[in-house]
């Protein structure tokens, strides 16, 4: 995967002329009276800068290319995700913070061991070329995928608390009353994994594969990849929703089969 | 046996506060006990807590303090599930899941006792007033006077020391009402059922009797024993409550 002699660097003044682009929305939004002049340049401001910053420190670890800074990268990455999926939630979950961490560590971890160590057999296995693009891309969808069944359960619980009170009053534990949501949740948060896989390379060619061949690899080596990936995040945002949605159903619920009603 | 079906006792029942604010009092030393095969009917003006107060019997709802007691022991030492089938809780809005009539009635966990044959099914829907035929009727096509029908049902099934009603007619039309209002008259008389009702329907507590506990912002207002036909109400807030006029006004707030 080294970049291919054939790859054009961007000079700074190429940069400046993709910044045009983003002139030609501010011009739409003046026009429009859309009100979107600030963010869009406080957005582009801080795609260069944030970008920038990764890109320096990215260059680092891959030159230093020691496990301890790979492993402290991905940790970040982490946080960051967790911290991202608990704010999306439209009303905090007890102990969300946790639950979220727990769930998005646990999912990467796992996935992000099998695909390096079994799959594609990196060596040495914290080789930051693989490691860091591989787990940012678990990270990201598991992140989504979490919070979109965090949301539902909740919304779930809100609407729907009679039914799961009627199944506690018939004498079901907490989990069996509240296994008909946790389904629901999890169908919703896998939904747009499972759609990206039917219409992959078909409606548009995934981020990475479009990287991979614009850096000189061939369609037919980015395709393996892609695939990888795909097996990979669905993997990923399954594991990272059902841990969550698990987690978090429980903590709406007591050990005397009792739902904390005024939690939701 | 002799002793009280429930008793509570000094219940106090508060939510923790949001982020650091202070505790929000639902029901506060709350006392009472409720006799073998006997009634007790709740009012009060929404809010005072009636609902949570039958809750706790079942203990969908946890006290801060104080203890209720089912048959003379601590709820807390009984599996909760084991419990909800003794006391089986009817809501105001009743809930049925997709399926037939008959998949509700039978729906319990793995291991639940009790005769589910199809006999008893069918005894179960003539006790509620519903023709057998019912059994194999989708759930969502019954009214609304029909589903909470199957839910008194499918309370019964289950072979309850006491059913907790949680006003159960309220949502329907007055005829809808008189019909579970009879319907849990009956079921009454046939099978000794200790009755725990939160209503506001003058004929439900009539036809019940026993005791009448006016709730009040979470506190005991008044504790009246209705005993025969016509029932002497006591408490002048109380009547007055009964005949519709407002709480704030007869509990001396403006």
């Amino acid at each position: 995967m080294t970049s291919a002699p054939s790859v054009i660097d961007l000079s700074v003044w190429q940069l400046g002329l993709a910044l045009l682009l983003v002139g030609v929305v501010v011009l739409v939004s003046l026009r429009q009276g859309l009100g979107l002049e600030r963010d869009l340049l406080v957005g582009s401001v801080r795609t260069i800068v944030q970008l920038y910053l990764v890109g320096l420190i990215l260059a680092a670890v891959f030159s230093a290319a020691r496990w301890y800074l790979v492993v402290l990268v991905v940790a970040v990455m982490t946080a960051i995700a967790t911290q991202a999926a608990v704010s999306r939630l439209t009303k905090p979950i007890p102990g969300g913070h946790q639950i979220a961490a727990l769930a998005l560590t646990v999912s990467t971890a796992v996935t992000l061991a099998y695909v390096i160590g079994v799959v594609v057999r990196v060596r040495p296995w914290y080789e930051p070329q693989y490691v860091i693009p591989i787990a940012g891309m678990i990270l990201g969808n598991a992140m989504t995928s979490a919070s979109l069944a965090g949301d539902r359960l909740q919304g779930d619980l809100r609407s729907r608390a009679p039914e799961v009170e009627t199944m506690l009053a018939l004498g079901f534990s907490g989990r069996e009353a509240v296994q008909p949501l946790v389904r629901a949740a999890l169908r919703a948060a896998m939904i747009p994994t499972v759609n990206g896989m039917m219409t992959v390379g078909v409606v548009q060619l995934p981020g990475m594969m479009t990287g991979q061949i614009l850096a000189g690899s061939s369609p037919l080596v980015a395709i393996g990849y892609q695939i990888v990936v795909m097996f990979m995040l669905a993997a990923g945002t399954a594991m990272a929703s059902l841990l969550f949605v698990r987690l978090a159903a429980g903590r709406y619920l007591t050990a005397a089969h009792q739902l904390r009603r005024y939690l939701l | 046996m002799s002793g009280p079906i429930f008793a509570v006792e000094h219940l106090t029942l508060a939510y923790p506060g949001n982020r650091g604010r202070p505790a929000v009092p639902v029901l506060t030393d709350v006392s009472l006990e409720v006799a073998r095969g006997g009634a007790l009917t709740l009012v009060g003006p929404s809010g005072s807590g009636k609902s949570t107060l039958l809750r706790c019997l079942n203990r969908l709802e946890e006290p801060t303090a104080g203890t209720v007691r089912f048959d003379g022991r601590d709820v807390r030492s009984l599996d909760p599930r084991e419990l909800r089938r003794q006391a089986a809780l009817v809501m105001q809005t009743p809930v049925l899941f997709e399926g037939t009539v008959r998949d509700n009635l039978c729906l319990r966990p793995a291991g639940t006792p009790g005769d589910f044959s199809e006999a008893r099914l069918k005894e179960g829907l003539i006790e509620v007033g519903l023709e057998p035929d019912f059994l194999d009727r989708d759930a969502a096509t019954l009214s609304g006077g029909e589903k909470q029908r199957v839910t008194i049902a499918r309370a019964l099934l289950r072979d309850p020391q006491a059913l907790l009603l949680d006003e159960p007619t309220s949502a329907l039309d007055p005829p809808n009402a008189a019909l579970v209002v009879e319907t849990i008259s009956r079921a009454r008389g046939a099978r000794r059922l200790s009755i725990v009702a939160v209503t506001h329907q003058p004929e439900l507590v009539r036809r019940l009797g026993g005791s009448l506990v006016f709730l009040v912002r979470g506190r005991v207002e008044a504790y009246e024993r209705l005993d025969g036909d016509a029932p002497a109400i006591g408490d002048a807030r109380l009547q007055a409550f009964l005949a519709g006029e407002s709480p704030h006004a007869v509990s001396g707030q403006p």
